[in-house]
């Protein structure tokens, strides 16, 4: 059926092609000038940082070599498949020769852009996604050929409408309660319905040979992703917010390289737990980041304040959809038939997941679950909860989950923020405020 | 402000300083100091031993740096201490990064809570700082270490830096804000908006409505109580509670809060004779913190 909504009234309003080409180079700028300082600040931290870092600064440039060689991979005739959330079932994305990336936006100058045409309450998340469409400024949004778009928040579910005006949407429907009965089953139709559509935008068959391989490939990087992790647990001998970037690139960059770049890593950072050479003090306070997702390049505002602050803290660990919860579950596979694949892709994209859309009876307690865990295993000092204004799911869970720390004596601090820079000497002094109080705890 | 001329500076608020009479620094083991540059006030309090000698309270200029410098020079006046004689010095406050002097930096939640511990002693739980621009409320345990803590967001409203610009509107001396706005019968509906400036506009409305200024002064400084009141109820109000920070001073705030939590805060010490100033916690706070960590170097 023809849609009857005129091409005039879509929801982001034309705007004149110099205005967005002048918008595009200065926002473009501005970022790389971000990505290149918030490099330089991690490299001053760190002054031994491993030459294996070297790699992933060089990913982390979104404007860079990452978005040529997926050009030139399009030119060859590969589709890219981008998708707004870690819903996306990326073993299927990769099965059928499809390049996956990320679309949500960090950027905080596209959030004032978007400011024009979404109203404040919207979280800067989405405010931000649209304002880098509003400039074609998102290098991997734009070579997208389908966006993946699992409705999760309000937030979610409206922008994908948005986005359908620019690029063939591809939604999905997560079930708000995990552990019914018949909710995996639904879920899996809808992880069927994308099948069927990765397959007819590549014109390639997800066989079982193919997808095997693929979810191999993402094991692989699960492996590298937790032997990364496992060198935060101890003394430190990586910085909180070196290991972050190591982790989001993962959700541009080619998965075999990128596990091989981190297996690197990972020698050089053995090596250095065997000669005590540590990133910093092993008396650091140990921080765990909770929260809506920490977007690069602008969001590393927060973990740049975190280890910059005096006292200082060390981020060794996270539970965020940015960050650990990208690649901590694999893909398990009993049988390598068709369809004990395809259940447990189904089953690894849901029940693992810890994200706030969820609830039960006992509320999201998957995600208080993972929080608890992870505070023992990496001996968590004290939890920053991370939220941005309008993040309504973080922003209510915070009550729950901050009676369940104090109960195990852990303190929590609430750091609500926006996409903006203002506000940085305000948060500096609640952060070091923060670091300061577990520091005293620990002097005891 | 660029008015020069000192009647119509509503919102200048007096400078204090004062020197310990019967102390002799020489005598003294560890001289410490504690600087707290606060957007509105710059506070020094200089200590002996860990007990307070001196003190200076004055405004903070344009640059921050100056403004420490100041202020712990104008303490240390007649007393004839010079830089090279203290111990250790801890910056605090909105500025404490531009105290060229300090040997450390340290952020003025902990170093109020420290202060208010050491005015008012072990019992404190609870403290409501109230400074140039942003409100603090802080649990603190009986060490005064910091439990909890909470932190309005950056805005001028129901700060300091508010109550000096509605002061000026209104033209009621600043010292006397408090004062006048507990002039009203009854307490009129809270002025509705969180920011300065457009509490500013709201005010000149209601002056336009006919209110008097008593009773437009009461709506702003209602409105600020509730906000306050509101932060402390979140972070959980224990007793014994107390008030720090320039605005300690602002009677309109302080029995206004005092109503809508149903606490009494704890009285404020006698000043001249103890140098014990609420406004002044946060310097206190931090020229303890550097004697305990000048004693941590020489373990060391
Ligand atoms: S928080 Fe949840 S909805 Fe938002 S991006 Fe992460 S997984 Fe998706
Ligand atoms: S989960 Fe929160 S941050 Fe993410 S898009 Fe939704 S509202 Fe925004």
């Amino acid at each position: 059926m023809a849609s009857e909504i005129e091409k005039g009234t879509k929801y982001i309003p034309e705007m004149a092609q110099t205005e967005i080409d002048d918008l595009n180079k200065s926002i473009k700028t501005a970022s790389l000038k971000v990505i290149e300082d918030n490099i330089e600040r991690m490299k001053k931290a760190w002054k031994n940082r491993p030459q294996a870092m070297e790699y992933f600064d060089e990913i982390s440039n979104l404007f860079g070599k990452r978005q040529e060689e997926i050009k030139q991979q399009k030119t060859a005739g590969k589709k890219v498949v981008g998708y707004s959330c870690i819903f996306a079932p990326i073993e299927m994305i990769l099965a059928a020769d499809a390049i996956p990336v990320r679309v949500g936006s960090g950027w905080y100058d596209t959030a004032k852009l978007g400011d024009r045409i979404m109203p404040v309450e919207i979280c800067p998340v989405i405010r931000s996604t649209v304002g880098a469409k509003m400039v074609s400024l998102s290098p991997f949004l734009e070579l997208s050929d389908a966006i993946v778009m699992p409705l999760t928040c309000d937030g979610r579910t409206k922008l994908s409408e948005i986005l359908a005006d620019y690029k063939p949407i591809w939604h999905m429907n997560p079930p708000r309660v995990k552990d019914d009965p018949h909710t995996l089953g639904m879920w899996k139709q809808e992880i069927m319905v994308i099948k069927e559509k990765i397959e007819k935008l590549t014109g390639n068959k997800i066989t079982r040979k193919n997808l095997k391989e693929a979810i191999e490939k993402m094991q692989q990087a699960t492996k590298a992703f937790r032997r990364l992790q496992d060198l935060r647990k101890g003394n430190p001998v990586i910085n909180g917010r070196d290991a972050m970037l190591v982790n989001q690139t993962s959700l541009w960059d080619d998965v075999e390289r990128w596990t091989q770049k981190v297996n690197e890593l990972c020698d050089e950072l053995e090596k250095r737990v065997e000669q005590k050479e540590h990133s910093t003090y092993p008396d650091t306070p140990r921080v765990m980041l909770t929260g809506t997702p920490m977007i690069w390049p602008d969001s590393w505002k927060v973990p740049n304040l975190i280890e910059e602050s005096n006292p200082q803290g060390l981020v060794v660990v996270d539970e965020q959809c940015s960050g650990d919860r990208i690649l901590y579950d694999p893909v398990g596979v009993d049988e390598w038939t068709m369809s004990d694949m395809l259940d447990a892709i189904s089953e690894r994209y849901l029940m693992a997941c810890t994200c706030p859309c969820f609830t039960s009876e006992h509320g999201n307690e998957d995600r208080i679950n993972w929080i608890i865990d992870r505070i023992k295993e990496y001996k968590v000092d004290g939890v920053i909860y991370y939220v941005v204004r309008g993040c309504i799911l973080y922003a209510m869970e915070y009550q729950r989950i901050k009676r369940v720390l104090d109960k195990m004596n852990i303190p929590v601090y609430y750091l609500d923020t926006e996409y903006t820079r203002e506000d940085v000497g305000q948060m500096k002094t609640r952060v070091e405020a923060f670091l300061e109080m577990l520091e005293a705890r620990m002097d005891i | 402000m660029t008015n020069n001329n000192e009647k119509t500076e509503y919102w200048r608020w007096l400078e204090y300083k004062k020197v310990m009479p019967n102390k002799d620094w020489k005598k003294a083991k560890i001289i410490t100091a504690g600087v707290d540059v606060g957007s509105v006030g710059s506070k020094a309090v200089i200590m002996l031993d860990g007990e307070i000698y001196a003190w200076s309270v004055m405004r903070t200029g344009s640059n921050s740096s100056d403004s420490a410098k100041k202020a712990l020079g104008w303490a240390m006046e007649d007393t004839g201490l010079t830089l090279e004689d203290f111990h250790y010095i801890v910056g605090t406050g909105y500025g404490r990064v531009n105290v060229p002097m300090a040997n450390r930096a340290i952020t003025e939640i902990a170093c109020h809570a420290k202060g208010a511990n050491y005015i008012w002693g072990p019992t404190v739980r609870t403290v409501l700082d109230v400074g140039g621009q942003d409100v603090k409320a802080i649990k603190i345990d009986e060490n005064g270490k910091v439990v909890s803590f909470l932190m309005n967001d950056k805005c001028a409203a129901g700060t300091g830096r508010g109550m000096e610009v509605i002061a000026d509107l209104l033209k009621i001396p600043i010292e006397d804000v408090g004062k006048e706005s507990l002039r009203v019968n009854e307490e009129p509906e809270p002025v509705s908006s969180t920011c300065v400036v457009f509490a500013k506009t709201e005010a000149v409305g209601l002056l336009r409505k006919g209110w008097t200024k008593e009773k437009v002064i009461a709506a702003y400084v209602r409105a600020m109580a509730i906000r306050m009141s509101d932060l402390i109820e979140k972070v959980g109000c224990e007793k014994d509670f107390v008030i720090t920070g320039g605005q300690s001073k602002n009677i309109g705030i302080v029995k206004r809060v005092e109503n809508i939590l149903g606490v009494k805060r704890l009285p404020v010490p006698n000043l001249k004779e103890t140098g014990l100033d609420p406004v002044s916690a946060g310097a206190i706070g931090a020229a303890l913190f550097a004697k305990a960590l000048y004693e941590k170097s020489l373990k060391q």
